[in-house]
């Protein structure tokens, strides 16, 4: 068992790179999932969940740790996902996506394959889009509530912390998206 | 509190054993008799199992590349300038530019237009009409000093032939 959460975070605020990577390895993957459940598409994902991680490096120093250290990256990468929904919501509509041709420094992340998706492949991408489907029904607390409840296992008290509301809010958002997500679900 | 309604809000933080032993204690007594509560919150565990099933099932990306990428974004905003939050500067600042906002006051209010009450153009009149009237004994003697200019030129004028020869052409002499 490594250094806690907490202690990582207190070398990166001294610029302790291996700190840093180590806090990477260990979150980026949970990140990466909820901000793609968040924002429903994987570049977005990506960028944000990265975007996230550059945060926690500028602003270590400024974690008290008053709250575990889970509840306030989360906070940080929630707060950068609802961001940039709100500021790409009618953007998109005006702008298509750039791709990665557009940016000559880009390495190739995820190239298409030519050959078939296995069947596996083929429901499991099936299952992702009926998930993202039934979240796109949510408001956008509602469905951090839920995938912060359902991925990380977070307490109505640390999701209200990371969505900056009461707990008595934090609760109804869960019991509302959960209601949606049961019928939703049910149905299809 | 649940007495009166099903506690629908409850049943999460009841199953993750958020609730303090007294509520616990009042949520199961109420689940005894309550079929809906009961559906509901089998409902809300299998929801929340679906949910974190399905995003365990995102595919991820190829995480040397995403780790590339971040070294690179991180690198870059290592380059970037420092902007610090300086309160001294930010007061300077504020205080230059109250500065600059009064003296832009002071001055259109000293240069803007103002009406002339018509006091203002009858003192005028009478003041030019006093001076007019005035025993200024220059102003009388004008035409005497005009001509006394006018003798000067001419004695200039008279000297002429006793100017210098060409070669030295700027020098004029006035005795």
């Amino acid at each position: 068992m490594g250094p806690s959460d907490e202690d990582l975070c207190a070398r990166i605020a001294e610029r302790d790179s291996q700190a840093f990577d180590l806090i990477v390895e260990r979150h980026q993957a949970r990140a990466y999932r909820l901000a793609c459940s968040i924002l429903g598409n994987e570049a977005d994902a990506r960028d944000v969940s990265q975007d996230a991680f550059l945060r926690l490096y500028e602003a270590a120093h400024t974690f008290d740790r008053r709250a575990r250290f889970s509840t306030w990256f989360y906070r940080i990468l929630v707060n950068l996902c609802i961001d940039h929904q709100r500021r790409n919501r009618w953007w998109r509509k005006v702008v298509p996506l750039a791709g990665p041709d557009d940016d000559p420094d880009a390495i190739q992340i995820d190239p298409p394959s030519s050959e078939p998706a296995p069947l596996e492949k083929v429901l499991l991408q099936q299952s992702v889009e009926q998930l993202n489907r039934a979240l796109g029904g949510l408001s956008a607390h509602q469905r951090t509530a839920v995938l912060l409840q359902a991925q990380q296992g977070f307490t109505s008290k640390e999701i209200a912390a990371v969505l900056n509301c009461s707990e008595n809010t934090a609760r109804v958002h869960l019991h509302r998206a959960i209601t949606h997500l049961r019928k939703v679900l049910k149905d299809e | 509190m649940w007495s009166a309604h099903h506690p629908e809000t409850a049943l999460l933080p009841y199953l993750n054993g958020e609730l303090s032993v007294e509520e616990s204690a009042r949520l199961r007594a109420h689940l005894k008799d309550c079929a809906r509560c009961q559906e509901e919150l089998a409902a809300a565990e299998t929801v929340i199992q679906q949910v974190a099933r399905r995003v365990e099932q995102i595919p991820e990306p190829d995480w040397t590349a995403y780790n590339y990428q971040l070294r690179r974004k991180l690198n870059a905003r290592r380059s970037e300038p420092v902007r610090r939050w300086r309160p001294g500067l930010v007061w300077a600042s504020a205080a230059a530019t109250a500065a600059v906002a009064a003296s832009a006051i002071v001055l259109a209010l000293t240069l803007a237009p103002r009406p002339r009450p018509a006091m203002v153009a009858v003192d005028q009149l009478e003041v030019e009409g006093e001076l007019a009237d005035a025993n200024i004994g220059l102003l009388r003697a004008y035409p005497v000093v005009e001509n006394m200019d006018l003798l000067e030129n001419y004695d200039v004028i008279k000297n002429l032939d006793q100017l210098a020869p060409p070669s030295r052409p700027h020098v004029v002499s006035r005795s």
